[in-house]
């Protein structure tokens, strides 16, 4: 078994009951990075403090991606440069593991995948000494699993989640099985294994963990009205998204209210309501920008140019593809659709956008979204 | 507006679920005693403060994502015991401030883990009896 535990440990820091640590946490937080005092500095060493930032960081991981991921970076490296002992026994690897897994997570969502993965082995790396390890391990290899649902592997994914699942249920985590098992249901719909795909998500839909987690719940049904969309069933479709809004809204998930709005105007497109389209996709659009998720709003840039060609917008739609082009290049988001790439590149420097090479970039990009 | 007349600060109410982990922790203490005095040999002050240092790491181990109850989290609390223990015996025989005898030899050569789970047995035993004779 490995070595957890390093002597002699006294507690060094006060304890702070669990209501002051998460106001300390909220105040940390509230403080710029570069206005924080020494004092501020000082809550770092405290593990009650600790508790409730790691907690509050977890709550606003979906809501402010791109904060959360510097406020956990600059914590574990705060941890890891420090030479004090950090709490009681397994602890400091402990607080490292969590900083690390939250960073993986969040620079994931902001689509720097390379670095997630590093920032889930060093969480990995960190979970192996506590005790206890299992439930937070099958969380980074949930978060390792969602990184190569982004990498497009949806065949790896769908062979793999199985197992995570079990391991879940095994630990009785339901709310964690049942997020795997979403993982699993929009894995297989992208490996066009669309029944078994909506099975999944119709027990998801009257799951009792499902049912105490309205984002999650507000997702199922949005995959769901995704389904009914797709097969022109669209009054019941947008039914769904009805009942999808305000559990979405009420969890403050930002990201999945932008998927969502994604979602209701491609079902707008596909009864040629392009206007609606448009205005779907472009506050979608603003949604991602605000959130720093940069491929996401280059996938939106090429969805609302491919509805403006349909509404004979050429010189707009024109405008769309030159914002959605250096992402695409620098974050090599579609490395098999380079030739769509040069090919749509060429044909907006000439001004005759190419509406083949447009379509088939953005059906490289829509199986990654 | 009510305007509260109290002249001293509220008393804080425990959290139910603080409660719960100090219930546990009670539960277990007699046997985390007889662990740290009986089987790793430490003084009686050692081991109390030894096990108030587990019940602050007990309360915070209970909060990680993930962990189940505070009741089912019971093994781990054991095996945090075993290895605490272990590791401040051999620190203390280590620096020759104490000697070591057989018995001490052979528990600090065995896996916390294991020990814990023979401890853990015992609880289980126990909690059996107390359960059967309720």
């Amino acid at each position: 078994m490995a070595q957890i535990l390093r002597f002699p440990r006294r507690p060094l820091a006060a304890q702070l009951p669990a209501g002051v640590a998460v106001d300390s946490a909220r105040k940390y937080l509230d403080t710029p990075i570069d206005a924080r005092s020494d004092r501020h500095q000082s809550l770092l060493g405290n593990p009650d403090f600790l508790v409730a930032l790691c907690g509050l960081l977890r709550e606003r991981a979906e809501s402010s991606p791109s904060t959360v991921a510097e406020e956990s970076a600059a914590l574990y490296q705060w941890i890891s440069d420090s030479s004090a002992p950090l709490g009681l026994f397994d602890e400091r690897d402990y607080f490292l593991g969590e900083a690390a897994l939250l960073v993986g997570r969040t620079l994931r969502h902001l689509g720097e995948r390379d670095e997630a993965e590093l920032w889930l082995d060093r969480s990995e790396a960190s979970f192996r000494h506590i005790v206890n390890s299992g439930p937070l391990l099958a969380n980074v290899s949930y978060a390792r699993l969602t990184l190569r649902y982004e990498e497009r592997r949806f065949q790896e994914v769908a062979e793999l989640v199985p197992s995570l699942i079990k391991s879940f249920d095994r630990l009785g985590m339901k709310l964690e099985s049942a997020k795997a098992r979403f993982l699993n249901a929009v894995s297989l719909k992208q490996c066009e294994r669309s029944s078994e795909a909506v099975g999944i998500l119709d027990e998801l839909r009257q799951d009792q963990a499902v049912a105490n987690e309205p984002a999650l719940l507000g997702q199922v049904l949005v995959e769901i009205g995704e389904h009914l969309s797709v097969e022109e069933r669209y009054v019941e479709a947008t039914s769904c998204y009805r009942q999808a809004v305000p559990l979405i809204k009420q969890s403050n998930r930002p990201l999945a209210l932008a998927s969502l709005k994604v979602s209701l105007a491609e079902t707008f497109r596909r009864q040629e309501l392009l206007d609606h389209a448009l205005e779907g996709y472009r506050s979608a659009l603003a949604d991602f920008a605000e959130l720093g998720m940069s491929t996401y709003v280059a996938y939106l840039h090429v969805l609302v140019s491919e509805t403006l060609i349909s509404c004979g917008r050429h010189r707009e739609a024109e405008w769309e593809i030159l914002a959605a082009l250096p992402t695409i290049e620098e974050q090599k988001m579609v490395p098999e659709g380079f030739a769509a790439v040069a090919l749509l590149k060429e044909s907006v420097r000439r001004r005759k956008t190419d509406p083949n090479a447009l379509r088939e970039l953005r059906e490289h990009l829509q199986a990654s979204k | 507006m009510e305007i509260s007349d109290e002249s001293a600060p509220p008393v804080r109410q425990e959290d139910p679920f603080e409660k719960e982990i100090r219930a546990v922790f009670q539960d277990t203490l007699g046997l985390i005693h007889i662990a740290l005095v009986a089987h790793y040999g430490l003084e009686e002050t050692e081991a109390t403060e030894l096990e108030k240092d587990l019940y602050v790491w007990f309360v915070r181990f209970c909060m990680r994502p993930g962990n189940r109850s505070p009741k089912e989290s019971r093994p781990f609390l054991l095996v945090a015991c075993c290895q605490f223990a272990r590791e401040y015996q051999r620190y203390v025989v280590g620096t020759g401030v104490r000697g070591t005898d057989e018995k001490l030899s052979r528990i600090l050569d065995r896996e916390p883990a294991e020990v814990a789970r023979d401890f853990s047995t015992s609880l289980e035993l126990l909690s059996y009896r107390i359960n059967r004779d309720a």
